[in-house]
Protein backbone atom coordinates (compact mmCIF):
# COMPACT_ATOMS: atom_id res chain seq x y z
CA UNK A 1 0.00 0.00 0.00
CA UNK A 2 0.66 3.55 -0.60
CA UNK A 3 2.06 5.86 2.42
CA UNK A 4 -0.76 8.36 3.05
CA UNK A 5 1.18 11.19 1.83
CA UNK A 6 1.40 10.19 -1.72
CA UNK A 7 -2.08 8.67 -1.69
CA UNK A 8 -3.30 12.46 -1.87
CA UNK A 9 -1.04 13.46 -3.41
CA UNK A 10 -1.51 10.89 -6.21
CA UNK A 11 -5.74 12.13 -5.84
CA UNK A 12 -4.71 15.53 -6.37
CA UNK A 13 -3.09 14.79 -9.83
CA UNK A 14 -5.97 12.53 -10.70
CA UNK A 15 -8.31 15.52 -9.86
CA UNK A 16 -6.61 17.78 -11.93
CA UNK A 17 -7.23 16.15 -14.65
CA UNK A 18 -10.35 15.13 -14.09
CA UNK A 19 -11.30 18.82 -13.76
CA UNK A 20 -9.71 19.44 -17.13
CA UNK A 21 -11.23 16.91 -19.05
CA UNK A 22 -15.15 17.81 -17.18
CA UNK A 23 -14.58 21.30 -18.38
CA UNK A 24 -14.34 20.18 -22.30
CA UNK A 25 -17.48 17.61 -22.02
CA UNK A 26 -21.37 19.42 -22.04
CA UNK A 27 -24.17 18.47 -20.24
CA UNK A 28 -25.99 15.45 -21.07
CA UNK A 29 -23.35 14.46 -23.64
CA UNK A 30 -22.62 10.40 -24.20
CA UNK A 31 -19.25 9.22 -22.96
CA UNK A 32 -16.96 6.52 -23.28
CA UNK A 33 -14.66 5.80 -20.96
CA UNK A 34 -11.72 3.49 -22.45
CA UNK A 35 -9.85 1.89 -19.50
CA UNK A 36 -12.30 2.97 -17.37
CA UNK A 37 -10.61 1.54 -13.95
CA UNK A 38 -12.45 1.34 -11.26
CA UNK A 39 -15.00 4.14 -12.77
CA UNK A 40 -14.25 7.39 -10.89
CA UNK A 41 -14.08 9.32 -13.86
CA UNK A 42 -17.19 8.61 -15.07
CA UNK A 43 -18.83 8.96 -11.65
CA UNK A 44 -17.49 12.57 -11.47
CA UNK A 45 -18.83 13.25 -15.20
CA UNK A 46 -21.68 11.88 -14.05
CA UNK A 47 -22.58 13.56 -11.17
CA UNK A 48 -21.68 17.36 -12.50
CA UNK A 49 -22.22 16.71 -16.06
CA UNK A 50 -25.24 14.40 -15.73
CA UNK A 51 -23.41 12.73 -18.97
CA UNK A 52 -24.61 8.89 -20.46
CA UNK A 53 -21.49 7.27 -19.96
CA UNK A 54 -20.46 4.17 -19.67
CA UNK A 55 -16.90 2.59 -19.80
CA UNK A 56 -14.40 -0.48 -20.60
CA UNK A 57 -11.84 -2.39 -18.77
CA UNK A 58 -10.36 -5.76 -19.07
CA UNK A 59 -9.86 -6.36 -15.82
CA UNK A 60 -12.32 -7.69 -14.02
CA UNK A 61 -11.85 -6.37 -10.53
CA UNK A 62 -12.07 -2.86 -11.91
CA UNK A 63 -15.49 -3.62 -13.30
CA UNK A 64 -16.81 -5.16 -10.35
CA UNK A 65 -15.76 -1.76 -8.52
CA UNK A 66 -17.76 0.14 -11.66
CA UNK A 67 -20.91 -2.31 -10.65
CA UNK A 68 -20.66 -1.18 -7.42
CA UNK A 69 -20.04 2.38 -7.90
CA UNK A 70 -23.35 1.93 -10.12
CA UNK A 71 -21.74 3.09 -13.52
CA UNK A 72 -22.19 0.78 -16.70
CA UNK A 73 -18.95 -1.17 -17.15
CA UNK A 74 -18.44 -3.71 -20.57
CA UNK A 75 -15.66 -5.69 -19.87
CA UNK A 76 -13.34 -6.58 -22.41
CA UNK A 77 -11.49 -5.12 -24.89
CA UNK A 78 -11.72 -1.71 -26.33
CA UNK A 79 -10.88 -2.69 -29.73
CA UNK A 80 -13.41 -4.94 -30.77
CA UNK A 81 -16.06 -3.01 -29.00
CA UNK A 82 -15.79 0.16 -31.09
CA UNK A 83 -16.45 -2.02 -33.68
CA UNK A 84 -20.02 -2.40 -32.72
CA UNK A 85 -21.30 1.57 -32.58
CA UNK A 86 -21.78 3.34 -36.12
CA UNK A 87 -19.92 6.17 -37.09
CA UNK A 88 -20.37 9.64 -34.62
CA UNK A 89 -22.44 7.48 -31.93
CA UNK A 90 -20.55 9.34 -28.69
CA UNK A 91 -19.86 12.99 -28.32
CA UNK A 92 -16.88 12.14 -26.33
CA UNK A 93 -14.10 8.92 -25.82
CA UNK A 94 -11.83 9.64 -22.83
CA UNK A 95 -8.67 7.62 -23.07
CA UNK A 96 -7.22 8.71 -19.49
CA UNK A 97 -3.87 6.74 -19.05
CA UNK A 98 -4.23 4.24 -20.83
CA UNK A 99 -2.66 4.65 -24.84
CA UNK A 100 0.92 3.56 -23.49
CA UNK A 101 0.16 0.22 -22.76
CA UNK A 102 -1.57 -0.83 -26.26
CA UNK A 103 -0.31 -2.29 -28.78
CA UNK A 104 -1.73 -0.33 -31.68
CA UNK A 105 -2.42 2.99 -29.74
CA UNK A 106 -2.92 4.82 -33.01
CA UNK A 107 -5.39 2.45 -34.33
CA UNK A 108 -7.33 2.36 -31.29
CA UNK A 109 -7.21 6.50 -31.44
CA UNK A 110 -8.55 6.36 -35.16
CA UNK A 111 -11.50 3.91 -34.55
CA UNK A 112 -12.30 6.20 -30.95
CA UNK A 113 -12.49 9.15 -33.73
CA UNK A 114 -14.42 7.03 -35.92
CA UNK A 115 -17.11 6.78 -33.41
CA UNK A 116 -17.12 10.19 -31.69
CA UNK A 117 -17.07 13.69 -32.54
CA UNK A 118 -14.74 14.48 -29.60
CA UNK A 119 -11.88 12.33 -28.23
CA UNK A 120 -9.92 13.05 -25.10
CA UNK A 121 -6.43 11.59 -24.51
CA UNK A 122 -4.12 12.51 -21.38
CA UNK A 123 -1.38 10.62 -21.03
CA UNK A 124 2.20 11.13 -18.61
CA UNK A 125 4.67 13.01 -21.16
CA UNK A 126 8.07 10.76 -21.16
CA UNK A 127 9.49 13.92 -23.06
CA UNK A 128 9.41 16.19 -19.52
CA UNK A 129 12.54 16.80 -17.97
CA UNK A 130 12.79 15.30 -15.20
CA UNK A 131 12.13 11.58 -17.10
CA UNK A 132 14.66 12.10 -19.36
CA UNK A 133 16.63 12.46 -16.75
CA UNK A 134 15.71 9.58 -14.70
CA UNK A 135 16.13 7.36 -17.51
CA UNK A 136 19.46 9.12 -18.16
CA UNK A 137 20.01 8.18 -14.59
CA UNK A 138 19.49 4.39 -14.67
CA UNK A 139 18.75 3.36 -17.94
CA UNK A 140 15.86 2.01 -16.87
CA UNK A 141 11.68 3.16 -17.31
CA UNK A 142 10.37 5.58 -14.94
CA UNK A 143 8.68 5.15 -11.85
CA UNK A 144 6.81 7.46 -10.78
CA UNK A 145 3.28 8.08 -8.90
CA UNK A 146 1.60 6.78 -11.65
CA UNK A 147 3.42 4.24 -12.63
CA UNK A 148 5.24 3.07 -9.65
CA UNK A 149 6.08 -0.59 -10.15
CA UNK A 150 9.41 -1.50 -11.92
CA UNK A 151 9.64 -3.69 -14.74
CA UNK A 152 9.49 -6.78 -13.53
CA UNK A 153 6.46 -6.20 -12.14
CA UNK A 154 4.35 -3.64 -14.16
CA UNK A 155 2.83 -3.78 -17.55
CA UNK A 156 5.07 -2.92 -21.05
CA UNK A 157 4.46 0.27 -21.96
CA UNK A 158 5.29 2.71 -24.65
CA UNK A 159 6.97 5.85 -23.82
CA UNK A 160 4.66 8.55 -25.43
CA UNK A 161 6.19 11.90 -25.59
CA UNK A 162 4.24 15.32 -26.74
CA UNK A 163 6.18 16.07 -29.47
CA UNK A 164 5.81 12.06 -30.52
CA UNK A 165 1.91 12.84 -29.75
CA UNK A 166 1.55 16.22 -32.29
CA UNK A 167 3.64 14.12 -34.65
CA UNK A 168 1.44 11.24 -35.00
CA UNK A 169 -1.38 13.61 -35.63
CA UNK A 170 -0.31 15.63 -38.24
CA UNK A 171 0.84 12.29 -40.00
CA UNK A 172 -2.94 11.40 -39.71
CA UNK A 173 -4.39 14.87 -39.91
CA UNK A 174 -6.14 14.50 -36.95
CA UNK A 175 -7.29 18.20 -35.45
CA UNK A 176 -5.89 18.91 -32.24
CA UNK A 177 -8.92 21.13 -30.98
CA UNK A 178 -7.01 21.65 -27.77
CA UNK A 179 -4.67 21.12 -25.31
CA UNK A 180 -3.50 21.07 -21.44
CA UNK A 181 0.22 20.62 -20.77
CA UNK A 182 0.00 20.04 -17.15
CA UNK A 183 3.68 20.85 -14.97
CA UNK A 184 5.60 18.67 -12.72
CA UNK A 185 3.16 18.58 -10.32
CA UNK A 186 0.06 17.88 -12.27
CA UNK A 187 -1.06 20.95 -11.59
CA UNK A 188 -0.37 24.15 -12.70
CA UNK A 189 -0.45 24.59 -16.65
CA UNK A 190 2.66 25.01 -18.89
CA UNK A 191 3.03 26.37 -22.44
CA UNK A 192 6.26 26.66 -22.54
CA UNK A 193 7.93 24.23 -24.64
CA UNK A 194 5.57 21.52 -23.11
CA UNK A 195 7.82 18.62 -24.44
CA UNK A 196 10.19 19.33 -21.97
CA UNK A 197 8.42 20.99 -19.17
CA UNK A 198 5.06 19.17 -19.14
CA UNK A 199 4.98 15.90 -17.35
CA UNK A 200 1.10 15.61 -18.28
CA UNK A 201 -0.58 16.10 -21.40
CA UNK A 202 -4.45 16.34 -22.12
CA UNK A 203 -5.19 16.20 -25.58
CA UNK A 204 -8.79 17.15 -27.34
CA UNK A 205 -9.13 15.41 -30.63
CA UNK A 206 -11.76 16.15 -32.92
CA UNK A 207 -12.72 14.97 -36.96
CA UNK A 208 -13.77 11.34 -38.26
CA UNK A 209 -10.23 9.70 -39.78
CA UNK A 210 -10.93 6.40 -41.54
CA UNK B 1 -3.37 0.23 9.33
CA UNK B 2 -6.02 -2.01 10.36
CA UNK B 3 -8.71 -2.81 8.09
CA UNK B 4 -11.78 -3.54 9.72
CA UNK B 5 -13.62 -7.00 8.64
CA UNK B 6 -15.88 -5.89 5.91
CA UNK B 7 -19.06 -7.32 5.33
CA UNK B 8 -18.15 -10.63 3.20
CA UNK B 9 -19.47 -11.35 -0.49
CA UNK B 10 -19.55 -14.85 -0.24
CA UNK B 11 -22.10 -17.09 0.33
CA UNK B 12 -22.57 -17.11 4.11
CA UNK B 13 -23.91 -20.39 5.22
CA UNK B 14 -27.17 -19.07 6.61
CA UNK B 15 -29.82 -21.12 4.93
CA UNK B 16 -33.60 -20.71 4.39
CA UNK B 17 -34.73 -24.21 5.78
CA UNK B 18 -38.17 -25.13 5.15
CA UNK B 19 -40.21 -23.59 2.66
CA UNK B 20 -43.38 -24.35 0.97
CA UNK B 21 -44.58 -24.13 -2.61
CA UNK B 22 -48.10 -22.57 -3.26
CA UNK B 23 -50.27 -22.53 -6.38
CA UNK B 24 -51.54 -19.51 -8.50
CA UNK B 25 -54.82 -20.50 -10.64
CA UNK B 26 -55.72 -18.24 -13.39
CA UNK B 27 -59.40 -18.76 -14.23
CA UNK B 28 -59.68 -16.81 -17.29
CA UNK B 29 -57.90 -17.72 -20.92
CA UNK B 30 -54.68 -17.05 -21.49
CA UNK B 31 -54.18 -16.51 -25.66
CA UNK B 32 -50.95 -17.98 -26.81
CA UNK B 33 -48.43 -16.32 -29.20
CA UNK B 34 -49.27 -19.04 -31.01
CA UNK B 35 -52.59 -17.45 -31.21
CA UNK B 36 -53.57 -20.91 -29.29
CA UNK B 37 -56.21 -20.34 -26.11
CA UNK B 38 -55.57 -22.02 -22.86
CA UNK B 39 -58.79 -21.98 -21.21
CA UNK B 40 -57.19 -21.26 -17.69
CA UNK B 41 -53.65 -21.89 -16.37
CA UNK B 42 -51.93 -23.02 -12.95
CA UNK B 43 -48.24 -21.76 -11.80
CA UNK B 44 -46.42 -23.36 -8.73
CA UNK B 45 -44.21 -20.51 -7.44
CA UNK B 46 -42.01 -20.65 -4.13
CA UNK B 47 -41.46 -17.39 -2.22
CA UNK B 48 -38.44 -16.62 0.28
CA UNK B 49 -38.25 -13.52 2.77
CA UNK B 50 -40.76 -10.67 3.24
CA UNK B 51 -42.18 -8.18 0.81
CA UNK B 52 -41.64 -4.53 2.10
CA UNK B 53 -44.35 -2.36 2.93
CA UNK B 54 -43.92 -0.41 -0.48
CA UNK B 55 -43.67 -3.34 -2.03
CA UNK B 56 -39.91 -2.27 -3.54
CA UNK B 57 -37.93 -5.36 -2.60
CA UNK B 58 -39.83 -8.03 -4.72
CA UNK B 59 -37.06 -10.45 -7.13
CA UNK B 60 -37.82 -12.64 -9.40
CA UNK B 61 -36.15 -16.13 -10.66
CA UNK B 62 -36.64 -17.27 -13.27
CA UNK B 63 -35.75 -21.33 -14.50
CA UNK B 64 -33.97 -22.53 -16.90
CA UNK B 65 -35.42 -25.86 -19.27
CA UNK B 66 -34.81 -28.28 -16.37
CA UNK B 67 -35.09 -26.51 -13.31
CA UNK B 68 -37.98 -25.70 -11.46
CA UNK B 69 -39.94 -23.04 -8.99
CA UNK B 70 -37.73 -24.76 -5.82
CA UNK B 71 -34.86 -22.95 -6.46
CA UNK B 72 -33.41 -22.83 -2.34
CA UNK B 73 -34.31 -24.30 0.68
CA UNK B 74 -35.45 -27.91 1.61
CA UNK B 75 -39.04 -29.57 1.48
CA UNK B 76 -38.67 -31.37 4.18
CA UNK B 77 -35.84 -32.59 6.39
CA UNK B 78 -35.44 -35.75 4.78
CA UNK B 79 -34.40 -33.60 1.17
CA UNK B 80 -30.95 -34.69 -0.01
CA UNK B 81 -30.32 -31.58 -1.86
CA UNK B 82 -31.97 -27.88 -1.37
CA UNK B 83 -33.07 -25.82 -4.30
CA UNK B 84 -31.25 -25.38 -7.69
CA UNK B 85 -30.30 -21.84 -6.51
CA UNK B 86 -29.70 -22.23 -3.03
CA UNK B 87 -25.92 -21.28 -3.20
CA UNK B 88 -27.30 -18.09 -3.85
CA UNK B 89 -30.40 -17.37 -2.34
CA UNK B 90 -30.59 -17.29 1.20
CA UNK B 91 -30.24 -15.47 4.39
CA UNK B 92 -26.92 -13.21 3.75
CA UNK B 93 -26.43 -15.04 0.40
CA UNK B 94 -26.01 -12.39 -2.37
CA UNK B 95 -29.44 -13.07 -3.52
CA UNK B 96 -30.43 -12.13 0.40
CA UNK B 97 -33.73 -12.74 1.77
CA UNK B 98 -33.35 -11.02 4.77
CA UNK B 99 -33.73 -8.00 2.45
CA UNK B 100 -35.41 -9.12 -0.65
CA UNK B 101 -38.60 -10.98 -1.54
CA UNK B 102 -37.71 -13.86 -3.75
CA UNK B 103 -40.16 -15.41 -6.12
CA UNK B 104 -39.67 -18.35 -8.38
CA UNK B 105 -42.26 -20.15 -10.51
CA UNK B 106 -42.33 -23.21 -12.59
CA UNK B 107 -42.74 -21.92 -16.24
CA UNK B 108 -45.95 -22.57 -18.19
CA UNK B 109 -45.78 -25.30 -20.35
CA UNK B 110 -43.83 -26.87 -17.20
CA UNK B 111 -44.07 -30.20 -15.52
CA UNK B 112 -43.16 -29.65 -11.61
CA UNK B 113 -46.89 -28.29 -10.70
CA UNK B 114 -47.61 -25.41 -13.39
CA UNK B 115 -49.72 -25.90 -16.27
CA UNK B 116 -47.89 -28.00 -19.36
CA UNK B 117 -49.02 -30.95 -21.66
CA UNK B 118 -49.81 -33.46 -18.94
CA UNK B 119 -52.32 -31.18 -17.56
CA UNK B 120 -55.70 -32.09 -17.60
CA UNK B 121 -57.58 -30.20 -20.50
CA UNK B 122 -61.11 -29.05 -18.89
CA UNK B 123 -62.59 -29.28 -22.58
CA UNK B 124 -61.79 -32.82 -22.88
CA UNK B 125 -61.29 -34.08 -19.61
CA UNK B 126 -57.87 -36.10 -20.38
CA UNK B 127 -54.35 -34.76 -20.52
CA UNK B 128 -53.52 -32.28 -23.53
CA UNK B 129 -50.61 -33.93 -24.50
CA UNK B 130 -50.23 -32.40 -28.00
CA UNK B 131 -53.44 -30.28 -28.08
CA UNK B 132 -51.29 -28.25 -25.45
CA UNK B 133 -50.44 -24.74 -27.22
CA UNK B 134 -46.68 -24.45 -28.55
CA UNK B 135 -46.39 -21.78 -25.77
CA UNK B 136 -43.50 -19.15 -26.31
CA UNK B 137 -40.98 -17.41 -23.81
CA UNK B 138 -42.79 -14.49 -23.99
CA UNK B 139 -46.04 -16.73 -23.01
CA UNK B 140 -43.87 -17.62 -20.05
CA UNK B 141 -43.29 -14.66 -18.94
CA UNK B 142 -46.87 -13.05 -19.37
CA UNK B 143 -48.19 -15.84 -17.23
CA UNK B 144 -45.59 -15.00 -14.27
CA UNK B 145 -46.52 -11.75 -14.80
CA UNK B 146 -50.36 -12.46 -14.18
CA UNK B 147 -49.14 -14.24 -10.82
CA UNK B 148 -47.36 -11.33 -9.70
CA UNK B 149 -49.54 -8.90 -10.26
CA UNK B 150 -53.10 -10.76 -9.79
CA UNK B 151 -51.88 -13.38 -7.20
CA UNK B 152 -49.23 -11.55 -5.53
CA UNK B 153 -50.60 -8.39 -5.69
CA UNK B 154 -47.06 -6.71 -6.88
CA UNK B 155 -46.83 -3.86 -8.85
CA UNK B 156 -43.19 -3.85 -9.86
CA UNK B 157 -40.03 -5.69 -9.18
CA UNK B 158 -36.71 -4.89 -8.35
CA UNK B 159 -34.83 -7.52 -10.39
CA UNK B 160 -35.29 -10.15 -12.41
CA UNK B 161 -32.95 -12.91 -12.30
CA UNK B 162 -32.24 -16.00 -14.58
CA UNK B 163 -29.53 -18.18 -16.51
CA UNK B 164 -30.44 -19.71 -19.83
CA UNK B 165 -33.85 -20.09 -20.77
CA UNK B 166 -34.10 -18.21 -17.37
CA UNK B 167 -31.99 -15.31 -18.76
CA UNK B 168 -33.67 -15.36 -22.16
CA UNK B 169 -37.26 -14.48 -20.12
CA UNK B 170 -35.20 -12.13 -18.56
CA UNK B 171 -34.93 -10.15 -21.06
CA UNK B 172 -38.84 -10.74 -22.10
CA UNK B 173 -39.34 -9.26 -18.90
CA UNK B 174 -37.48 -6.28 -19.57
CA UNK B 175 -39.32 -6.13 -23.05
CA UNK B 176 -42.65 -6.42 -22.33
CA UNK B 177 -43.41 -4.82 -18.55
CA UNK B 178 -40.43 -2.14 -18.96
CA UNK B 179 -41.94 -0.20 -16.49
CA UNK B 180 -42.37 -2.96 -13.92
CA UNK B 181 -39.19 -3.54 -13.58
CA UNK B 182 -35.52 -1.83 -12.17
CA UNK B 183 -32.75 -4.23 -12.88
CA UNK B 184 -32.43 -7.37 -15.31
CA UNK B 185 -29.59 -9.73 -14.52
CA UNK B 186 -29.78 -12.15 -17.79
CA UNK B 187 -26.68 -15.03 -17.44
CA UNK B 188 -25.67 -17.77 -20.07
CA UNK B 189 -28.09 -17.23 -22.59
CA UNK B 190 -28.81 -15.64 -25.85
CA UNK B 191 -30.97 -13.42 -27.60
CA UNK B 192 -31.83 -16.06 -30.16
CA UNK B 193 -29.92 -19.72 -30.79
CA UNK B 194 -27.71 -20.23 -33.26
CA UNK B 195 -28.25 -23.30 -35.08
CA UNK B 196 -25.67 -25.57 -32.97
CA UNK B 197 -28.15 -25.10 -29.99
CA UNK B 198 -31.65 -25.89 -32.12
CA UNK B 199 -29.70 -28.64 -34.15
CA UNK B 200 -28.70 -30.22 -30.27
CA UNK B 201 -32.36 -29.93 -29.42
CA UNK B 202 -33.58 -31.65 -32.21
CA UNK B 203 -31.55 -34.60 -31.64
CA UNK B 204 -32.93 -34.62 -28.01
CA UNK B 205 -36.59 -34.21 -29.17
CA UNK B 206 -36.17 -37.16 -31.80
CA UNK B 207 -34.82 -39.47 -29.18
CA UNK B 208 -37.07 -38.52 -27.53
CA UNK B 209 -40.12 -39.31 -30.22
CA UNK B 210 -38.56 -41.95 -31.82
CA UNK B 211 -39.12 -43.73 -29.00
CA UNK B 212 -42.07 -46.61 -29.46
CA UNK B 213 -43.26 -45.41 -25.92
CA UNK B 214 -43.69 -41.94 -26.54
CA UNK B 215 -47.11 -43.12 -28.54
CA UNK B 216 -47.48 -39.51 -30.44
CA UNK B 217 -47.57 -37.79 -26.58
CA UNK B 218 -50.19 -40.06 -25.69
CA UNK B 219 -48.52 -42.24 -23.12
CA UNK B 220 -50.39 -42.91 -19.55
CA UNK B 221 -49.27 -41.52 -16.32
CA UNK B 222 -46.33 -43.31 -15.23
CA UNK B 223 -45.29 -44.68 -18.13
CA UNK B 224 -43.89 -42.39 -21.02
CA UNK B 225 -40.59 -42.54 -23.42
CA UNK B 226 -38.77 -43.09 -20.64
CA UNK B 227 -35.31 -44.33 -22.75
CA UNK B 228 -35.73 -41.56 -25.32
CA UNK B 229 -36.25 -39.12 -22.76
CA UNK B 230 -33.18 -40.14 -20.53
CA UNK B 231 -30.90 -40.09 -23.59
CA UNK B 232 -31.78 -36.56 -24.42
CA UNK B 233 -30.88 -35.87 -21.20
CA UNK B 234 -27.78 -37.34 -21.09
CA UNK B 235 -26.70 -35.30 -24.45
CA UNK B 236 -28.04 -31.97 -23.24
CA UNK B 237 -26.41 -32.65 -19.98
CA UNK B 238 -22.77 -32.74 -21.88
CA UNK B 239 -23.59 -29.48 -23.47
CA UNK B 240 -24.18 -27.79 -20.23
CA UNK B 241 -20.57 -28.47 -19.59
CA UNK B 242 -17.22 -28.36 -20.79
CA UNK B 243 -14.17 -30.27 -21.80
CA UNK B 244 -12.25 -28.68 -19.21
CA UNK B 245 -15.07 -29.15 -16.75
CA UNK B 246 -15.35 -33.05 -17.78
CA UNK B 247 -11.62 -33.54 -17.32
CA UNK B 248 -11.52 -32.21 -14.13
CA UNK B 249 -14.65 -34.13 -12.72
CA UNK B 250 -13.80 -37.35 -13.92
CA UNK B 251 -11.01 -37.70 -16.53
CA UNK B 252 -10.51 -41.27 -17.57
CA UNK B 253 -11.70 -42.54 -13.91
CA UNK B 254 -12.94 -45.80 -14.21
CA UNK B 255 -15.84 -47.74 -12.00
CA UNK B 256 -15.09 -50.33 -9.83
CA UNK B 257 -14.51 -53.54 -11.97
CA UNK B 258 -17.29 -55.14 -9.94
CA UNK B 259 -20.02 -53.18 -10.95
CA UNK B 260 -19.46 -53.69 -14.56
CA UNK B 261 -21.35 -56.58 -15.66
CA UNK B 262 -21.17 -56.47 -19.57
CA UNK B 263 -18.52 -55.46 -21.94
CA UNK B 264 -20.65 -52.44 -22.77
CA UNK B 265 -21.77 -51.34 -18.93
CA UNK B 266 -20.64 -48.29 -17.87
CA UNK B 267 -16.74 -48.23 -17.94
CA UNK B 268 -15.98 -44.59 -17.14
CA UNK B 269 -17.00 -42.78 -14.68
CA UNK B 270 -18.28 -40.21 -16.87
CA UNK B 271 -20.44 -42.71 -18.34
CA UNK B 272 -22.33 -43.73 -14.89
CA UNK B 273 -22.03 -40.04 -14.00
CA UNK B 274 -24.78 -39.45 -17.65
CA UNK B 275 -26.47 -42.81 -17.13
CA UNK B 276 -27.42 -41.46 -13.08
CA UNK B 277 -28.35 -38.10 -14.79
CA UNK B 278 -30.60 -39.52 -17.64
CA UNK B 279 -32.42 -42.09 -15.09
CA UNK B 280 -32.94 -38.97 -11.92
CA UNK B 281 -34.34 -36.96 -14.78
CA UNK B 282 -36.85 -39.31 -16.46
CA UNK B 283 -37.84 -39.71 -12.36
CA UNK B 284 -39.08 -35.82 -12.32
CA UNK B 285 -39.29 -34.41 -15.66
CA UNK B 286 -42.27 -35.00 -18.61
CA UNK B 287 -41.38 -35.81 -21.99
CA UNK B 288 -44.00 -33.62 -24.14
CA UNK B 289 -42.91 -30.51 -21.46
CA UNK B 290 -39.62 -30.83 -22.72
CA UNK B 291 -40.23 -31.09 -26.14
CA UNK B 292 -42.60 -27.77 -26.16
CA UNK B 293 -40.04 -25.73 -23.76
CA UNK B 294 -37.16 -27.17 -25.89
CA UNK B 295 -39.30 -25.80 -28.89
CA UNK B 296 -39.80 -22.52 -27.45
CA UNK B 297 -36.35 -22.16 -26.88
CA UNK B 298 -35.16 -22.34 -30.39
CA UNK B 299 -38.42 -20.38 -31.58
CA UNK B 300 -36.72 -17.37 -29.35
CA UNK B 301 -35.53 -14.74 -31.42
CA UNK B 302 -34.84 -11.47 -29.80
CA UNK B 303 -33.63 -10.05 -33.42
CA UNK B 304 -36.89 -10.56 -35.04
CA UNK B 305 -38.14 -10.53 -38.73
CA UNK B 306 -35.50 -7.12 -39.38
CA UNK B 307 -32.46 -9.00 -37.71
CA UNK B 308 -32.60 -6.51 -35.22
CA UNK B 309 -31.89 -6.43 -31.67
CA UNK B 310 -32.31 -3.23 -31.02
CA UNK B 311 -35.89 -3.24 -32.34
CA UNK B 312 -37.28 -5.24 -29.29
CA UNK B 313 -34.71 -4.19 -26.55
CA UNK B 314 -35.13 -0.22 -26.89
CA UNK B 315 -38.36 -1.01 -25.24
CA UNK B 316 -36.25 -1.58 -22.24
CA UNK B 317 -36.01 0.77 -19.09
CA UNK B 318 -34.18 -1.35 -16.77
CA UNK B 319 -30.35 -1.22 -15.69
CA UNK B 320 -29.08 -4.49 -17.09
CA UNK B 321 -25.96 -6.76 -16.01
CA UNK B 322 -25.58 -9.62 -18.28
CA UNK B 323 -22.93 -11.96 -17.62
CA UNK B 324 -21.16 -14.67 -19.80
CA UNK B 325 -19.06 -17.51 -19.22
CA UNK B 326 -15.86 -18.31 -20.97
CA UNK B 327 -16.36 -21.85 -20.94
CA UNK B 328 -20.09 -21.59 -22.07
CA UNK B 329 -20.04 -23.00 -25.77
CA UNK B 330 -23.85 -23.49 -25.85
CA UNK B 331 -24.47 -19.57 -25.17
CA UNK B 332 -21.11 -18.72 -25.60
CA UNK B 333 -20.03 -15.08 -24.67
CA UNK B 334 -20.32 -13.22 -28.03
CA UNK B 335 -24.32 -14.03 -27.93
CA UNK B 336 -23.95 -12.51 -24.00
CA UNK B 337 -22.37 -9.79 -25.93
CA UNK B 338 -24.12 -8.89 -28.80
CA UNK B 339 -27.35 -8.19 -26.22
CA UNK B 340 -25.04 -5.67 -24.39
CA UNK B 341 -23.82 -4.16 -27.36
CA UNK B 342 -27.31 -3.80 -28.59
CA UNK B 343 -28.30 -2.37 -25.02
CA UNK B 344 -25.62 0.27 -25.24
CA UNK B 345 -26.49 1.12 -29.05
CA UNK B 346 -29.77 2.11 -27.67
CA UNK B 347 -28.38 4.19 -25.35
CA UNK B 348 -28.87 1.86 -22.22
CA UNK B 349 -27.30 1.47 -19.37
CA UNK B 350 -25.72 -1.85 -19.61
CA UNK B 351 -22.78 -3.89 -17.78
CA UNK B 352 -21.20 -6.69 -18.83
CA UNK B 353 -19.11 -9.02 -16.78
CA UNK B 354 -17.40 -12.11 -18.56
CA UNK B 355 -16.51 -14.83 -15.95
CA UNK B 356 -13.10 -17.68 -16.46
CA UNK B 357 -15.10 -20.44 -14.91
CA UNK B 358 -14.59 -23.43 -16.30
CA UNK B 359 -17.85 -25.66 -15.84
CA UNK B 360 -18.97 -24.14 -19.23
CA UNK B 361 -22.50 -23.06 -19.38
CA UNK B 362 -23.53 -24.09 -16.38
CA UNK B 363 -21.25 -22.16 -14.96
CA UNK B 364 -23.87 -19.95 -13.42
CA UNK B 365 -25.40 -22.44 -10.57
CA UNK B 366 -21.86 -23.76 -9.17
CA UNK B 367 -19.87 -21.70 -6.12
CA UNK B 368 -18.53 -18.67 -7.66
CA UNK B 369 -17.60 -15.68 -5.70
CA UNK B 370 -16.66 -13.21 -8.44
CA UNK B 371 -20.71 -14.37 -9.59
CA UNK B 372 -21.83 -13.35 -5.79
CA UNK B 373 -19.46 -10.44 -5.99
CA UNK B 374 -21.35 -8.74 -9.31
CA UNK B 375 -25.18 -10.20 -8.19
CA UNK B 376 -24.95 -8.57 -4.63
CA UNK B 377 -23.37 -5.66 -5.82
CA UNK B 378 -25.50 -4.73 -8.83
CA UNK B 379 -28.58 -4.92 -6.53
CA UNK B 380 -27.29 -2.94 -3.90
CA UNK B 381 -26.04 -0.09 -6.43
Amino acid sequence: MLPEKTMQRHKIKRQTDFQIISGWIEEGQRVLDIGCGRGILMEHLIRTRKVKAFGVDTNLDKVKSCVKRGVSVYHGDADSLLKEFPEGFFDWVILSRMVQELSDPGELIRQALRVSSNVAVGFVNYGFWRNRWSTLLTGSRVTNQVFPLTWEEGRPYNPVTVKGFNDFAERHQINIADTAFLKGNWKDQTRFFPNLTAGYAIYHLTGTPA
Amino acid sequence: MYDPPTESTEARPGEIGLVQWNDFHWEETFTCDSGDILPEFSLRYETYGKLNEDKSNAILICHALSGDHHCAGIHSLADKKPGWWNNLIGPGKPVDTNKYFVICSNCLGGCQGSTGPKSVNPATGSAYNLDFPLISVRDMVRAQHLLLTEGLGLSGLYSVIGGSMGGMQVLQWGIEYPEFVQKLIPMATTARQNAQAIAFNEVGRLAIMQDPDWKEGAYSEGEGPNVGLAVARMMAHITYLSDAGLEEKFGREKVSQSAARSQFDAEFEVESYLRYQGQSFINRFDANSYLYLSKALDRFDLFGENGCLEDQLQAIRARTLVIAFKSDWLFPPEQNRSIVHALLRCGLPASYAELDLTLGHDSFLVHAPDLYTLIKEFLAS
